[in-house]
This record gives structure tokens, C-alpha cells and sequence, in this order.
């Protein structure tokens, strides 16, 4: 009579793995990160909430004590009341039109400042960074009045040419910066290859770097149209009644000797937001990643 | 130039530190240079002059009034009104009132700023030492108040001409002071003290006083100096941490250690406050008043607010308040003619006081205005000229162009003394010294 053995042998590489592959640890659950992120969240979009709320609620509640979370009565007067201010919308399109072009004209710049800092050994090349990094350490403010005096020497107050030259002066340094973080991660191999192929400077910019640090560019250009977008006193200076950005041209409108109109003021402001907010939501990416793959690499 | 791998070295060596001062120090040189380079206008309390006609019938007229909410669309009216009338064209700029000083002198130093412009009278001193304001004494004679007139002077010129004037002083929640038993206001500062404790007394989150104790507004101390005794300035010296401005400080900060006034309130919070019902006594300028009740649930916040004559420390002292007011200037270019013109119309003509009476609840400052119906019969403003606007005087320290700066180091020794930093003593002898450093 012959035995045979119901079961399958166990392959000697499988004995072996049993006995040598370690258990697998549980995954913590992200709880921390969960916390975190919603402690910084509140942070960041708590005043937001705040604006709409305030939006949201009638002059006389205000300034309810103690304040609540949701208003006690809602109006829309408040949003209502845009439509008869029709100045806003000119602010908005100044404020467009400046934070544009600034940004615009300083991506090109630093971006082939940036280049030749990173990319070329030259004679005085250190001393240059250096003096672009410099004018970093003047308060903006003390640049104002001098270019007060330039602009109003060559007829150049209230215009937009004006503003976008002023916010310039302070976007370039750090702009110029950022970029060259960026292309200092480019290899050198990159640009040896493709003068190996024939390809001159204007190529070598233009087909090879510029496509490659699109991140990093509009990284840049996005930094810079807030830095445009955001200024209130060279706003106030150098521009006219016609020309004045969202900045002055609400607290002109809205915050009085007497009086300030809050629930007005944060209706507009969250109205005229709402285009920028959309535009940085759909480049959100791309900042993302121009900030986090070598924009800000020293 | 060639391409060299990887970036260079770029650490913060030695040798880069000093390159990078050396470049920093030639960039603040360049500077400097190019701002020494730049016009500069005479700094001078000589006047430009009255105002020669030069035909020229275009002028600007600049106001904060313009794009505030509750008054451009009146002062937009008047203007176009006047406009018209008089066949000129005025072209009308803004700024906001806290940024105005600033950019008007800035402008009147860079020679762009020209015509009308409107001012707080405080800020008199420091336009005038431009030297490119018109002497306007030829325009006065709309029928002006003296005491008007005066406070739009600098050193005796009539740099401006008044536009609405008054002071600035205690408001008091009638309903507040019903409930805490207090049927007549309080003459003396003792007097007000038990008033304000009674105020206390009230609980449920009652501020007895919204007193300014902040630095932006701590102005409003110079008052309470003068209620005490002490002159502040004397013969053109400042004269603050004398005994009595000592006693006045003491006792501002015994109120405050007995949360009788409270922390970090500055004229919008006290406003903010009042129209919540939440406050016994503030104080402010008659255009407050519209502040409040805009901003108020109770719709008869109006008739509770009461103007109360500010309490002295000996029984037959004379009150005294803060003169506070609007007046127009005119920069001297062309059109300066036309512009004093138009700024004497909007200033002392009936049609556009009453106007900016009914809109702005702003008095005007001639005897014919202050006589009309409408401003005799608005209770508050009576009260108010009377309690209040009827002992006011001119801030001590107007007279200085700095007298921004001035007023900003006596407000923050106040504010020291007042959390503990600094003994009411201490803190006025250090204030003493640093404005006296400010005013030569």
C-alpha cells in the first residue's frame, strides 16, 4: 500500500522568505498631519471667512458685542452697493494693467539677468549680484520720494509707466534671484549638447532653458504681480485720480475721516478678488512647483 | 565670458561681506546724491503773497471729502454747482485723510500741487512753512467768526479760510447715566469720577469712559493737562511734567488701573463702542455723530448722545477742549485767483454752508450760518457749541510743523505711564525733553 501526501510541498524559496520577510507595520493613521493642516488652514482662510461674513452683515451689526460666527441677519446691500461706485471697476483694471506689465516686464529681465549670472564668468559679475541684492536692504520708502522727484522731472506722474517702473525697482532684485536658484539646477550638459548640435545663444535660451524653467518662470511672474498687486503707497504717490490701483483706491473710498465702511470695504475686496483668485488657482501648479524645485535655491 | 559647472561659490566670506557693504554704502551715496540733486523748494513761513488775478480761470481743488462715502456726492454737487455758476473749471483730486498731509506736501514741495485744497486745521503750521501758501486775508471778509478766523491763522496770516469748526469734548449715553442715577452732568473732575464708577456699577460690559489710550489719539490728554492747571506751553516753552500735568497723568492712570477707562481704545473703537450702547462717555468732534448712528442698532442713538461740558478741577474754572476744524487753503500757481475765490464761496456762502450742514452735520463758520434755522434748531449742534465749541482753543503744539511728531512722543509717555513702564513723572520729564528736542 502506498501513502501519498495530500499536501503541496512548500518550494524551498517560499520556507525561506516565511521565515526572512518581516511583517509589515500597521500605517499610522495621518492624524497629526490631519490637525496640522486644518490648525493652518483656519490661520490662513479664517480672515477670508471673516471678510464674507462681514460682507454679509448689516452696517448697524457690525460691531456687535460679543461677535458671531454668522451674521444675526443677512443683507446683500452691502454687494448692492458696488453697482453705484463704478470707480472700482477702473481700479480693478488699473491694477490689472500695472500688475501685468510689471510682471511681465520682470520675468524678462531676471530672466536673462538671471542666465547670465548663472551661466557666464565675467569680470564684475559678482560685484553686480551683489549691488542687485543690495538695493533689497532700502526700505521702499525711501526709494519713493527720489523716484517722486525723477518722475515728476520727466512728466511721468500719474501714468502707468510710472507705477510699473517703480514696482519693478522692487521686484527685479529678488525676481533676479529666484530664477537664477533655478537655473544654476539646470546641467551644463544640457547647453553643451545642444551647442554640440549647432544651436547659438538665442537658441539656447529661448528653445532649451526658458521651456525647461516655464515652473520657475511663472513662479516668478506670479510673485511679482502680487508684489504689483498688493502695494498701496507707491500706488498713492505716483498716481493720479485716473491711474490709482485697488489698494488706494478702496481705502480713498471706503476708510474716512470719520468713519470706516467696513462691511462695504469687504464686500469690494472680495468681489475684485475673486479674478486673481481664479487665475491662481489654475497657475497653482506651476508655483507649486517653481518654488519647490529650485526657485528659492540660494 | 564662459560656462563654467555647477554655481559658484557663493558663500558669505569676508571678502564678499565687504564687497557687498562697499557696493551697499556706494548705492546709499548714489542715492543721496541724486535726492540732493533734486528741486528743492524754500522752507519758509513767509507767505507766497495774497493772490494777484492772472485771469486764468482753470484751478484744482483737492479734499479728502471727495471720496469719503457720506460727503462726495454733496461736495461733488457744490463744486459742479459752483463751477458753472462762476464759469471756471475745477478739477477735483483725492486722498485719504490719513495719508493726505503727506501726499499734499509732498506734491506742494515737488511743485505739482496747485488751487484749492482742503485741510484740518492742525495741519496749518506745517503747510504754511512751505512758504507756497496764498495769504488769503483779502477773501475773509465773508462774515467769519473771530474765533473762526483765528484758528486759520499761522503767525497772524490768514493761511486758510474756515471751512466748519468746533472742539473736541465728552459726549455722554443719556440713557447710560438715567440708569446709573446721574441726573446732572458732572461739573467737577471728582464729580465725573463718581459718575463713572456709578457708570461701572452698571456691569454687563459697561465702558464708563472710552478715554483715548492710544497712541494715535492720546492727544486728546493735552485737555485733561489744561483741566489740572497746567498751561503745557508756556511763552513758547513747553512746560509739561510741571506739578500739574504730573497730577493729571496720575489721575488718568488711577482710572485706568481701576478699569473705569479702558485699554487700547482709540476714537473709531470709542465710537464703535457708543454705538453699541456699550459706553458712558467718549469723546469726539460734532461730526462724530454721524459716525455713531450709521453704525448703530438703536435708531434713537442720536437723541441719546449728549455733549457735556468737560469737568474742571475747581468748581468755577473755565472749561477747555481741543479746538478741532476744516479750513481751505490755496497753493500758490496759476489760477490762485480763482481758486481763493471759490474756496471764500464754498466756505461762507449760505447756499453751500447750508448744504454742508444738512449733508455733512458739519457748522458752518460764519454768524449768518450759525444763525440760520437749521443749525439753531438741531439740538445737538446747539448743545455742542455750546458746552463744547464755546471753549475751545487751538493745540499748543500747531504752531510747530513737526507738530505731528511732538504730539506722537507726549502720546507715548502717556501710554507708558498708563501700563506701568513709567511713573507719571518720569514719563513726562522724558517727554518734556525729547519735544523740546523736536521743537528747535
Amino acid at each position: 500500500m502506498t501513502v501519498t501526501s495530500t499536501t503541496r510541498p512548500i518550494p524551498a524559496q517560499d520556507r525561506r522568505s516565511a521565515r526572512t520577510t518581516p511583517r509589515r507595520p500597521r500605517r499610522p493613521r495621518p492624524v497629526a498631519a490631519a490637525v496640522t493642516v486644518a490648525l493652518i488652514g483656519v490661520f490662513a482662510l479664517g480672515p477670508v471667512y471673516w471678510l464674507l461674513v462681514t460682507a454679509l452683515t448689516p452696517d448697524s451689526d457690525a460691531f456687535a458685542f460679543p461677535p458671531r460666527l454668522w451674521p444675526r441677519r443677512i443683507t446683500l446691500e452691502h454687494f448692492a452697493n458696488l453697482a453705484e461706485n463704478p470707480a472700482l471697476l477702473r481700479y480693478l483694471t488699473n491694477s490689472v494693467i500695472v500688475s501685468l506689465t510689471t510682471a511681465l516686464l520682470t520675468v524678462i529681465v531676471s530672466a536673462y539677468t538671471a542666465y547670465s549670472f548663472a551661466k557666464f564668468r565675467y569680470r564684475g559679475r559678482r560685484s553686480l549680484m551683489y549691488l542687485i541684492l543690495a538695493s533689497q536692504m532700502f526700505p521702499q520708502a525711501l526709494l519713493l520720494i527720489t523716484l517722486y522727484l525723477v518722475f515728476s522731472a520727466y512728466g511721468l506722474l500719474n501714468t502707468y509707466l510710472a507705477l510699473i517702473l517703480s514696482f519693478s525697482t522692487f521686484t527685479l532684485p529678488l525676481c533676479v534671484w529666484m530664477l537664477k536658484g533655478f537655473f544654476d539646477a539646470i546641467p551644463d550638459e544640457l547647453i553643451e549638447a545642444a551647442k554640440v548640435d549647432g544651436a547659438g545663444q538665442g537658441a539656447i535660451i529661448h528653445r532649451i532653458l526658458l521651456p525647461v524653467s516655464l515652473p520657475g518662470l511663472i513662479a516668478t511672474g506670479l510673485f511679482a504681480f502680487i508684489r504689483g498687486w498688493n502695494d498701496f503707497i507707491f500706488a498713492l504717490t505716483l498716481a493720479g485720480p485716473d491711474k490709482q490701483t485697488l489698494p488706494p483706491g478702496l481705502v480713498n473710498t471706503y476708510l474716512g475721516e470719520f468713519q470706516a465702511a467696513w462691511p462695504d470695504l469687504m464686500a469690494a475686496s472680495l468681489v475684485v478678488s475673486l479674478p486673481v483668485v481664479i487665475g491662481f488657482i489654475i497657475l497653482q501648479r506651476y508655483l507649486v512647483a517653481g518654488l519647490t524645485s529650485g526657485a528659492v535655491k540660494g | 565670458m564662459s560656462i563654467t559647472n555647477g554655481s559658484p561659490d557663493t558663500r558669505l566670506s569676508r571678502r564678499n561681506l565687504l564687497r557687498l557693504l562697499g557696493v551697499a554704502s556706494g548705492a546709499a551715496l548714489g542715492a543721496g546724491a541724486l535726492a540732493a540733486c533734486a528741486p528743492s523748494s524754500g522752507g519758509s513761513n513767509e507767505p507766497a503773497g495774497g493772490a494777484t488775478d492772472d485771469g486764468v480761470k482753470e484751478f484744482h481743488f483737492t479734499a479728502w471729502s471727495l471720496n469719503e462715502a457720506s460727503t462726495k456726492d454733496t461736495l461733488q454737487a457744490m463744486v459742479d454747482d459752483y463751477a458753472a455758476g462762476a464759469g471756471v473749471k475745477i478739477t477735483t483730486a483725492s486722498y485719504p485723510y490719513n495719508d493726505f498731509l503727506n501726499q499734499v506736501l509732498l506734491q506742494i514741495r515737488g511743485g505739482t500741487l496747485t488751487g484749492a485744497v482742503q485741510v484740518d486745521v492742525a495741519w496749518l503750521a506745517t503747510l504754511a512753512a512751505t512758504g507756497k501758501l496764498v495769504d488769503l486775508q483779502a477773501n475773509a471778509g465773508g462774515g467769519y467768526t473771530d474765533a473762526a478766523l483765528g484758528i486759520a491763522k499761522v503767525n497772524g496770516i490768514q493761511y486758510g479760510l474756515p471751512w466748519t469748526t468746533a472742539g473736541i469734548g465728552l459726549i455722554g449715553n443719556s440713557e447710560l447715566l438715567d440708569r446709573a442715577g446721574v441726573t446732572d452732568p458732572p461739573a467737577t473732575i471728582a464729580d465725573f469720577e463718581e459718575t463713572l464708577r456709578a457708570l461701572k456699577g452698571l456691569g454687563g460690559g459697561i465702558v464708563p469712559w472710552a478715554a483715548m489710550t492710544k497712541v494715535d489719539q492720546l492727544k486728546d490728554f493735552i485737555a485733561w493737562m489744561w483741566a489740572f492747571g497746567s498751561p503745557v506751553v508756556e511763552n513758547g516753552k513747553i512746560v509739561i511734567g510741571d506739578d500739574a500735568s504730573v497730577e493729571a497723568l496720575t489721575w488718568y492712570k488711577k482710572l485706568y488701573d481701576e478699569q473705569l477707562i479702558a485699554p487700547d481704545v482709540n476714537r473709531f473703537d470709542a465710537r464703535a463702542l457708543f454705538a453699541q450702547g456699550k459706553v458712558g462717555f467718549y469723546e469726539d468732534a460734532i461730526a462724530g455723530r454721524g459716525a455713531v448712528t450709521s453704525a448703530s442698532p438703536d435708531k434713537q442713538i442720536a437723541e441719546k448722545m449728549r455733549p457735556v461740558a468737560r469737568p474742571v478741577k475747581n468748581s468755577g474754572d473755565k472749561p477747555r477742549n481741543l479746538a478741532w476744524g476744516h479750513a481751505i487753503v490755496v497753493v500758490q500757481g496759476p489760477g490762485a485767483a480763482a481758486a481763493a475765490k471759490f474756496a471764500a464761496a464754498l466756505t461762507s456762502d449760505p447756499k453751500y454752508t447750508g448744504q454742508w450742514f444738512a449733508k455733512a452735520g458739519l457748522p458752518p463758520t460764519t454768524t449768518a450760518g450759525l444763525d440760520s434755522a437749521e443749525v439753531r434748531n438741531d439740538t445737538f449742534t446747539a448743545n455742542f457749541a455750546t458746552a463744547i465749541g464755546a471753549h475751545s482753543e487751538p493745540d499748543p503744539f500747531w504752531v510747530y510743523p513737526q507738530f505731528a511728531q511732538i504730539q506722537q512722543v507726549l502720546a507715548t509717555q502717556v501710554q507708558a505711564a498708563l501700563i506701568g513702564k513709567a511713573s507719571p513723572k518720569d514719563a513726562l520729564a522724558e517727554a518734556k525733553q525729547q519735544m523740546e528736542a523736536l521743537a528747535k
